[in-house]
């Protein structure tokens, strides 16, 4: 019996090998086909939360938007309707107070990135110049900072966003003064439903900002289920 | 994506606005609003009296200038020119839909969520098990 199951286990022994070849084969193949599967639910997942971020962001900017127009309406209420009207807009030639950086995210990824930058007027050199020296401020003081600003684009579009953010004094009055300009086309003594109706706007800029990033990151992650989908259809 | 063109990076893009009388006038209290030296402004007041070629022109001409990087508009306004809104497809400038006073947002009709809803029909899922 003994010799007989030497026999059987040395019959074995070759085709062991040629199992094992084959089995380290089939590991490998199974590692690559998981590790696909794992980028596809991925890309997946990426396109169903910025779908889904993309909808609670349109909620939101419906809400904000809601608030502006009640707020106008009650300006206009108290102010009349003849000093809340597009006939007194400014039609003269002046910049836009508030505009857009626009980035690109990576090489990789095409996707465009916008930052808002409020109140920036290209008309007021001061207030350019204003920002830019508080930039160099921010960045003598904390030189850990500046060295990751160096390398991180995100670190320079927190930057050119810090003055608007009203974290310093200066900035702060030079905002209000652009915010003011901008009041004052209805006149120097405006409702304080007008201000207000001004905050809700500019906060639903924000969201329309957050929603025209996740917009881009949308597309970018559909294309990508797409093209994962007909790499399957054509392999 | 070889293809595509490169994103160009912009130091100061606008954003115009294609809208109703009190959004439009919401979004210049913000700052949005430009005039530039041949008087023309970034934004058009849409109300019963415009008409849809006007709106045609204004969104033709808000998508086809460089300055622009965003284009709000409202979404019974794109609902005029969906043609034109479904057919624009590049990333610069971005068209947003965006919700009026007596017209709340509807994703159904959102040009984005159009686009990638073939992913969600019952087509796609089985294109996929073919």
């Amino acid at each position: 019996m003994e010799s007989h199951k030497e026999s059987q286990e040395g019959g074995k022994e070759p085709e062991s090998d040629f199992d094992g070849i084959h089995n380290s084969e089939n590991e490998e193949q199974l590692q690559n086909q998981r590790q696909i599967q794992k980028q596809d639910d991925e890309n997946v997942l990426n396109f169903m939360d910025s779908l889904d971020y993309y909808l609670t962001l349109m909620d939101s900017l419906s809400s904000t938007l809601r608030e502006g127009w009640m707020e106008l309406a009650s300006a206009r209420h108290s102010m009349g309707a003849s000093r809340i009207s597009t006939a007194l807009l400014d039609l003269k030639f002046h910049h836009a107070a508030t505009c857009l950086l626009v980035t690109q995210v990576d090489s990789i990824m095409e996707v465009p990135h916008f930052t808002l930058c409020k109140w920036a007027s290209l008309t007021n050199g001061n207030s350019r110049q204003r920002k830019h020296d508080e930039n160099e401020t921010v960045k003598n003081a904390n030189s850990l900072c500046a060295r990751q600003r160096a390398t991180s684009p995100s670190f320079e579009l927190q930057d050119k966003s810090l003055p608007s953010n009203g974290s310093s004094l200066p900035a702060d009055e030079q905002v209000q003064k652009e915010r003011s300009k901008s009041l004052a086309v209805f006149g120097t003594l405006v409702s304080p439903k007008l201000r207000a109706s001004q905050h809700s706007f500019e906060t639903a800029l924000e969201t329309l900002i957050e929603v025209a990033n996740m917009r881009s990151l949308m597309l970018f992650a559909y294309d990508q289920v797409l093209k994962n989908m007909a790499g399957k259809k054509d392999p | 994506m070889a293809n595509r063109p490169q994103i160009p990076t912009k130091s100061s893009a606008l954003i115009a606005v294609i809208a109703d009388e009190d959004t439009v006038t919401g979004f210049l209290l913000a700052g949005v609003g430009n005039v530039d030296l041949r008087r023309k402004t970034n934004y058009l007041i849409v109300d019963s009296k415009t008409t849809v070629k006007a709106i045609e022109d204004a969104f033709k001409e808000f998508t086809a200038r460089e300055d622009i990087a965003i284009v709000l508009i409202s979404q019974y306004v794109a609902n005029m020119i969906r043609f034109l809104v479904d057919s624009y497809n590049k990333p610069i400038p971005a068209i947003l839909e965006i919700p009026s006073k007596d017209h709340p947002y509807d994703p159904a009709h959102d040009s984005v969520l159009s686009r990638v809803k073939y992913l969600f029909s019952a087509e796609s899922v089985a294109s996929d098990r073919r």
